[in-house]
Formats: C-alpha cells, sequence, structure tokens
C-alpha cells in the first residue's frame, strides 16, 4: 500500500501529472473535486464553510462544528479509498495533512510558472490579462489562508513536504518518471507501524463522522482520538449531555474495543523520554490538569536507535480492560506492538493513572528527535500548553538542557501553544512558596499605596487639579511660566503611578485565584 | 447638585467608595465576559455618582491603562497577541483620542466651570456618543447571535468586510501572528476610530474588537489580545492627556482597580463554560439596558443647559431612573456570569471521567 499525494494550485498542471503517476503505477486517483462532491452529498456545506474560513468574518459554533464534519468526512473518506486500493494518489490541496502522524506519504508540491498559469486562466475563463493575474492572486491567497485555518501550517513552507516540482522547465512525461522513481524509495513504502497509525486515525475520524450524523450527538463540539481500537471522546462541560449518548452511537463502528468520553476544557500535550506516574512533574501536570479541566496528551520522544524500524507508533491503551472481550485487533502489527508494550518508558503506566483520575488524552511513542516530533503532533488540536519533561537522556546534563531549550524554541515558533519546560512549569503555572513571598510582598505594598492616596486625599487633588499647594508651589518656577508646566508633572505623575498600582494588586488577584486553582 | 472638589472631583464617603469599587466589579466582570469595554457600565455609574463625564471618562481611561497591561501581558503568554498589528494602528488612535479630549475638554470648559450648567454640555455630548455607539454595538451583536443560531452565518458585519476586500488600497501590510493582509489605510482609519471612541466614551474596545475581527479577519482570540494590547497604549496616551487637563480623579482609578481586575478574571473564566450564543445575547442586552439607562438621563442634562423647559427637582428622578437601570442591568448579568461560573468551578471539582465501558458495545461485527 502506498499513499502519494500532489498539493496543486489552480492551473498548475499537478491535476494531469496525478493522474499521469497513478496510470503509470496502476493506483486509483482521487481528486479533492470527488471528495467536494461526496461531501456534500453528505450534507456538509462546503462552499459556505470554505467562504467563513477564508473571508472575514466571526467563526460561529455551529461553523466550527461544520468544520470537524468536514475534516472527519475527507478523513475517513481518503482512508476508505487507501484501503480500497493497492496504492492511492491524491491530489488537491493538502491531503498529506489530512493524515497527520502517519509516515511515508509521499507529499509533493507542484507548481507552474506563473505567467504560463496566467495564460491558461486567460484561455480557459476567457479573462484579460489583469484580471486572470488577479483571479489568480486571490485564489492561492483563499487558498493559504484555508489551509492555514484548517491545519494550522503554511501552504507554502517547502518543509512540509518531501519534493516540490516546478513544472516550468519540465514535461509532463518527465516530471511523472521522476515521481515514479521517487515512490519506489524504501523512504515512501508503508509499514507496518504507519499503517496502524492510519487505521487509528481511520477509527477516530469514523467515530467523529457517526457522532456528526447522529441528531442526539451531532450538536456538540467534541474531540476524537483512537488508539488501538480504544476510541476517546472529548467533549466540553457545557455540552456534558452529550456523554450519555456516545457509546450508543459509536458502537457499530468496526474495529472498535472501547469508547471513553471524557470531559475536559481543554488538552495539555507533555512530551517526555521517560515517563514516571510518581514523579515530581507528573504531580504538576496532573496538578494543572485539574485547574484547567483539561485532557493530558502524552508523547514519549524516544531516540532513534530505540524505534524497530526508525518508526512513529502508537503504544498500548491505557486500562485496557476490556480487550478480552472482542476480537483480536491486530492490523497486521502484532509482533510490533507487543515489543512496544514490553518497554515504553513508563508510558502505559501513566496513562493507567492518568485515566484513573479522569485525566487520559491518549499517548503515543515518537523515535527520533524535533521533526519527527513535529510531524506527529496534530497541529489542528488546540493545545492550552505543551510541556517538555526530560527528553534526550542520553547526551548529558549540559547537552539535554540545550537541546531541551532549542526543542522548547522549535515547537514554539510552530504550535500555537505556549511551550514551556518542566521548570517553567511550577514558576509560570502553580501556586508555591515563591508566590505566597511575591503576593505578601505585593499585597503589603499595595495596602501602603491605598492608604497614602486616600489618607493624602486633599493635597493629592489639588496636586491633579493643578489647583491649590501645587499651584502655589509652582507660582514663580518655570512651570507655572509655561502654559504646558504643571500639566506635564501630574501627566509623569499619573503615568508612572497607575500601572504600578495595577501591576501590584493584579499580581495579588492572580496570586489570590491561582491558589483557589481558578485560571 | 453636590459642591466638587477644585470643581471637578466629588467628596468621596465610604458609600461611594463602596460604589465604584462594586462599579468596577461589575465593570471588569462584563469586560472580561464580554472581551472589551466594561466602561460601558464604569463610566455612565461613576456619572450617576456626581462625578463630571470627563472626569469620569479620564478616570476610567486612566484605569484602563493599567488593565489593559495586566489583561495584554495574560494575553501574550497563550500568543494571542499581534504585536504589529496593534502598534500599526496606535499613532491614528493617539490622534483619535487627542481629538477626544479636545472635544471634551472644549465642552467642559464652555460653561465657565462653575454652577449647574458647568458639566452638562460635556456630559450630554458623551452620553449622545454613548447611546448612538452602543445602540449600534447591541443590535448588530443581537442579530448576529439570532442569524448564527438560525443558521451559522457572519452576520450583517460580512457586507462591510467583502465590501473592503474588493476595495484595491495599496500599500498591504501582513500580520503575522493574526496572519492576514489588510490594507494599511483600512488599519490607520480603525486606529483613529478606536481611539476617538476610548477617548469619548473611554470603549474602544467595541470598535476595535469587531474592526479587527470583521474587516480584517483576525481569529476571535488574537483580536481580543491585541486590543487589549493596542488598549494599554491607548490607555497610556490618554491617561497622560487627560491627567494633563486635569481631569483624573487618582481615588476613582484606584477604587476602580480594587473591583474590576478580580473581576475581569472571572469573566473571563466565564467565557470559558457558557455557550457563544448566550455570550452574545446577554451582551447584547446588558449594553442596550445601559443605552437605556443613558438616554433616561438626557432630559436632566438637557434642561440643565436650558435646552429643555422643566422642573430642576425632577433631575433626581431621572438621576434615580438611570442609576437604577444602569445597576439592574449590570449586576443581573453580573449575577447570571457569576452563576455559570461557580456552577462550572463546582463541577469542574465533582465531575472528572465517564468511562463507559466495553460492556456496553457488543462486539464489533
Amino acid at each position: 500500500m502506498q499513499i502519494i499525494c500532489i498539493s496543486r494550485g489552480t492551473f498548475s498542471g499537478g491535476k494531469d501529472l496525478a493522474e499521469n503517476l497513478a496510470e503509470r503505477l496502476d493506483y486509483a486517483c482521487l481528486s479533492r473535486e470527488e471528495l467536494i462532491d461526496s461531501a456534500t452529498k453528505e450534507g456538509i456545506p462546503v462552499g459556505k464553510l470554505e467562504m467563513a474560513m477564508v473571508r472575514p468574518g466571526v467563526f460561529s459554533q455551529r461553523l466550527a462544528l461544520e468544520r470537524d464534519h468536514y475534516s472527519a468526512f475527507s478523513t475517513a473518506f481518503l482512508c476508505d479509498k487507501i484501503t480500497e486500493s493497492d496504492g492511492l494518489v491524491y491530489h488537491g490541496r493538502t491531503g498529506h495533512l489530512l493524515l497527520a502522524g502517519v509516515r511515508h506519504v509521499l507529499r509533493v508540491r507542484v507548481l507552474a510558472d506563473e505567467e504560463q498559469r496566467i495564460r491558461t486562466v486567460m484561455q480557459n475563463l476567457g479573462l484579460d490579462r489583469d484580471k486572470a493575474r488577479k483571479y489568480l492572486r486571490e485564489v492561492d491567497e483563499d487558498r493559504k489562508r484555508w489551509v492555514y485555518s484548517m491545519y494550522g501550517v503554511s501552504w507554502e513552507d517547502a518543509a512540509n513536504y518531501d519534493l516540490v516540482l516546478n513544472l516550468a522547465f519540465m514535461n509532463l512525461e518527465n516530471a511523472t518518471s521522476a515521481l515514479v522513481n521517487v515512490a519506489q524509495l524504501p523512504d515512501f513504502q508503508m509499514t507496518p507501524a504507519a499503517r496502524k497509525v492510519l487505521e487509528d486515525l481511520h477509527l477516530a475520524a469514523r467515530a467523529r463522522l457517526a457522532l456528526a450524523r447522529d441528531e442526539r450527538t451531532h450538536w456538540a463540539g467534541v474531540k476524537v482520538r483512537a488508539d488501538k481500537g480504544v476510541v476517546t471522546v472529548t467533549y466540553l462541560p457545557q455540552d456534558a449531555k452529550v456523554a450519555e449518548f456516545i457509546p450508543a452511537v459509536c458502537r457499530n463502528l468496526p474495529d472498535l474495543k472501547e469508547v471513553r468520553a471524557t470531559m475536559a476544557m481543554t488538552n495539555l500535550l507533555w512530551i517526555q523520554e521517560e515517563f514516571r506516574p510518581n514523579s515530581g512533574l507528573y504531580e504538576q501536570v496532573l496538578e494543572l490538569a485539574t485547574k484547567w479541566n483539561a485532557a493530558v496528551e502524552l508523547i514519549r520522544l524516544a531516540p532513534e536507535g530505540e524505534s524497530p524500524q526508525g518508526e512513529t507508533t502508537m503504544a498500548e491503551p491505557a486500562q485496557a480492560t476490556a480487550a478480552k472481550n472482542f476480537r483480536e485487533y491486530n492490523g497486521g502489527i502484532e509482533d510490533e506492538s507487543s515489543d512496544l508494550s514490553a518497554d515504553d518508558g513508563g508510558l502505559k503506566q501513566t496513562l493507567d493513572e492518568l485515566a484513573k483520575v479522569g485525566k487520559s488524552g491518549g499517548g503515543r511513542v515518537v523515535y527520533g528527535g524535533q521533526s519527527q516530533l513535529i510531524n506527529a503532533i496534530d497541529r489542528s488540536m488546540p493545545y492550552t500548553l505543551v510541556v517538555i519533561g526530560e527528553v534526550f537522556k542520553s547526551k548529558g546534563h549540559a547537552a539535554m538542557l540545550r537541546i531541551t531549550r532549542d526543542l522548547r524554541n522549535f515547537l514554539g515558533d510552530r504550535i500555537k501553544a505556549p511551550v514551556v519546560t518542566a521548570d517553567e512549569l511550577g514558576s509560570h503555572y502553580l501556586f508555591g512558596k515563591r508566590d505566597i513571598i511575591q503576593a505578601g510582598v505585593f499585597l503589603g505594598l499595595t495596602v501602603l499605596l491605598y492608604f497614602l492616596v486616600f489618607t493624602y486625599e486633599e493635597p493629592i487633588l489639588a496636586f491633579l487639579a493643578q489647583a491649590g499647594w501645587y499651584a502655589e508651589a509652582c507660582r514663580d518656577t518655570f512651570l507655572a511660566k509655561a502654559d504646558w508646566g504643571l500639566g506635564v508633572i501630574v501627566s509623569i505623575v499619573v503615568f508612572i503611578i497607575t500601572p504600578i498600582v495595577a501591576y501590584f494588586y493584579g499580581s495579588v488577584i492572580m496570586a489570590a485565584l491561582k491558589l483557589i486553582k481558578m485560571e | 447638585m453636590v459642591e466638587l472638589l477644585f470643581g471637578r472631583f466629588i467628596e468621596l464617603n465610604l458609600f461611594v467608595a463602596i460604589q465604584v469599587i462594586v462599579l468596577g466589579f461589575i465593570g471588569g466582570i462584563l469586560s472580561g465576559f464580554i472581551g472589551s469595554g466594561g466602561a460601558f457600565f464604569m463610566t455612565p455609574g461613576m456619572m450617576n455618582l456626581g462625578v463630571p463625564g470627563v472626569v469620569a471618562v479620564g478616570s476610567n481611561i486612566t484605569h484602563k491603562f493599567g488593565k489593559a497591561m495586566m489583561g495584554s501581558r495574560k494575553h501574550g503568554e497563550y500568543g494571542n497577541v499581534d504585536k504589529r498589528l496593534a502598534l500599526s494602528m496606535v499613532a491614528t488612535s493617539f490622534i483619535g483620542i487627542r481629538l477626544a479630549v479636545m472635544i471634551n475638554s472644549a465642552l467642559f470648559g464652555e460653561s465657565g466651570g462653575h454652577g449647574e450648567g458647568d458639566t452638562a454640555a460635556s456630559n450630554l455630548y458623551i452620553s449622545m456618543v454613548f447611546i448612538l455607539i452602543l445602540s449600534l454595538v447591541a443590535i448588530s451583536m443581537l442579530r448576529d447571535a439570532l442569524k448564527s443560531d438560525e443558521e451559522g452565518g457572519g452576520g450583517p458585519s460580512m457586507k462591510i468586510a467583502n465590501f473592503i476586500a474588493k476595495l484595491n488600497l495599496p500599500p498591504y501590510v501582513n500580520f503575522k501572528v493574526a496572519n492576514v493582509r489588510v490594507s494599511l489605510w483600512v488599519v490607520l482609519i480603525c486606529g483613529l476610530a478606536t481611539g476617538y471612541l476610548a477617548g469619548t466614551i473611554g470603549v474602544g474596545g467595541f470598535i476595535g474588537v469587531p474592526s479587527m475581527i470583521y474587516i480584517f479577519g483576525v481569529p476571535t482570540a488574537v483580536a481580543a489580545g491585541s486590543e487589549l494590547y493596542l488598549a494599554m497604549f491607548m490607555g497610556a496616551w490618554g491617561a497622560l492627556n487627560y491627567a494633563f487637563e486635569g481631569f483624573v480623579d487618582l481615588r476613582l482609578t484606584m477604587l476602580l482597580y480594587l473591583g474590576s481586575l478580580l473581576g475581569v478574571y472571572l469573566g473571563a473564566y466565564g467565557v470559558k463554560v457558557v455557550k457563544e450564543v448566550m455570550i452574545r445575547v446577554v451582551t447584547g442586552l446588558i449594553i442596550l439596558l445601559c443605552v437605556l439607562s443613558r438616554a433616561v438621563a438626557v432630559p436632566m442634562y438637557l434642561r440643565q443647559l436650558e435646552w429643555l423647559s422643566m422642573n430642576p427637582d425632577w433631575d433626581k428622578y431621572f438621576n434615580g431612573a438611570s442609576k437604577g437601570l444602569l445597576f439592574f442591568a449590570g449586576i443581573s448579568g453580573t449575577l447570571l456570569i457569576l452563576y455559570h461560573v461557580i456552577k462550572a468551578y463546582r463541577q469542574r471539582r465533582r465531575i472528572r471521567t465517564t468511562l463507559i465501558e466495553a460492556e456496553t458495545i457488543p462486539e464489533a461485527a
């Protein structure tokens, strides 16, 4: 099984290239247009959704639900087509982004000479040169916005592709031949582990789709994850009524072992090399998750050398106690899974502990470094915080600190949520002794400031009104002689005092809310 | 009419001080919940306590400086601040504020400083701008809410956005964090309008945030964060200007902080637990009641300016009715928000996870 995703622009020649390639490799070919047709038949207003996402305006709750519906439908549709054939060539905008975390997908971006594109538009749409150029510019701009809104990545970023083909100086046949050769490379052959990730994605998409189709659950904004047949549905507190219908809606999904519904307002992502449920960091993450009502998703970032095949794979699901009631789920990768469960760096145990307190958001293992990690993270998921614990332990303490800092900066540039290290977590988000001392000092200073202002009310008002003792004191000075003199001094004093009061008192309030875990 | 200290500042006793703190708390809750504003409650509230309109605006915009500083710091931690966008609007927003201060100061000084009509012209002007702008905001917010509930659409302001998107107005500026490309001219005009409103009624956010969302196409969270960042500069500039003219009452500013900084965090917490449509409906209704409250006070100012013949004894009834309506709007809105906040806070401690065990699911075919 092989997947090739061709990302194309309007009139870039990507469609012809994809069809040619599919024919040469004897693979199925799927276009975005076919996908949209099917989505429209499903009842998703794709055109309206697209307009809402690319044009300015408020994105309503209902549109957000339709976006989730569309995303789940697209993933499920793509996965259906993949499983039906030996290989698939998809051409559209962002097929590879629908398969987040699945490695060995050949991701190709096709570009064409702008002049050539303008000529094609002029010819096909009967527009003059300026209008054709404007048309292309607007369409490209809309697509960029669509991709960013849907997946949180830049469409133009070459780092998101394995290969960028410029068809300006390469004919279709040669470009196809080049792709056929690249497609033969071992790097782009599907492995059992990648297939398993794909199956989990497929199951999650089908579960989300089922929830979107059912009238008892379609109104709720839920997020769905699947790990080896265990589906985790996360819903918001205001949608709590949906929980009772989730099992009934999902029960007929093929390959389903268990459904978990977790109420969480948000998700925390915790990245670490080895997890220990009794560690201080575990306690801190759990405290934060409880405070924010968040589910905790774990990623074990293991050295590339530990990988069975240099792969991204999924961990054993936590508390899969009911698995025995179901038919054996193998997906063709039993051996690899048992290897993983034998030594998963405490991932399973930690997930079990989190599941006991209702905070498990699933987990997985990623082998390698920064690029493997970012590829495995679903960037459309609205994480509230990303915590990086101890990673790259084998590198030695100093190198570990440096690489962890680099990783924090790398992820910070690519993920919308704040990314912190273990040390920063405690000082930024949790209430400790340092906070008590700080809050005490600020409280004292606040009381002092208020005492002074309300004790010396009248002279202060005279100063503010630029009258009384102040005007008197400045009478013979240059301040009074200049029209603006008195006012400038008052302005400066107000300008300095106001933020100081806000900072002192605001810090006291923030510390108090932090203490009662209301943030 | 209350005798004013130095012709502009009210006498503060414990009862009045508590009322100002409550105003700050309610304003803070509403501000945190709506994402902008809060001054739409605090400014008229202080005017009802006898504070001249210009001093109420000056003290409030000074208060906004520190509040926005704390708020944008928090938003900044979550990556919701597009500093480039906010800074692009700063220059013209300063011009807008300066314009507002000049108009306000001129109207305040026009009647000579003392006597019954000394503050009426400025009060009337502030009230009229308040009524005009906030009526439009409240009505469009309610229409949006009803429309989005029915069909998930974007509301009437989309027409403006689409119209502006069609215009070719170079130069264009790219804003990376917000991920938008907007004509510099549009940014500058929106900055001017935001500054003028912030300077006149202290509620620039009601123009700034919708401008960023509807006209620039900025995501809501980034719009709120960036507007707060802009508000920090506008607040600072407003504070400098009003303090220069002698219209900042530092006591009022500090009392407002006592309530608002607590309220703003509680309000922001409320946003997470209340449905979006409900947020817009509640906000729209609260603003409409505030507008009504201000409208009730208008005959009083008209009489003080001798533009309307009316028994001066009736002033207290108009003022009372205005104050009553305002407090009703603020308190009922605040109670509603607090109810949801407390409910969610308790629920969070009670409900953990619903584990739906596999026994309920038959073996997959």
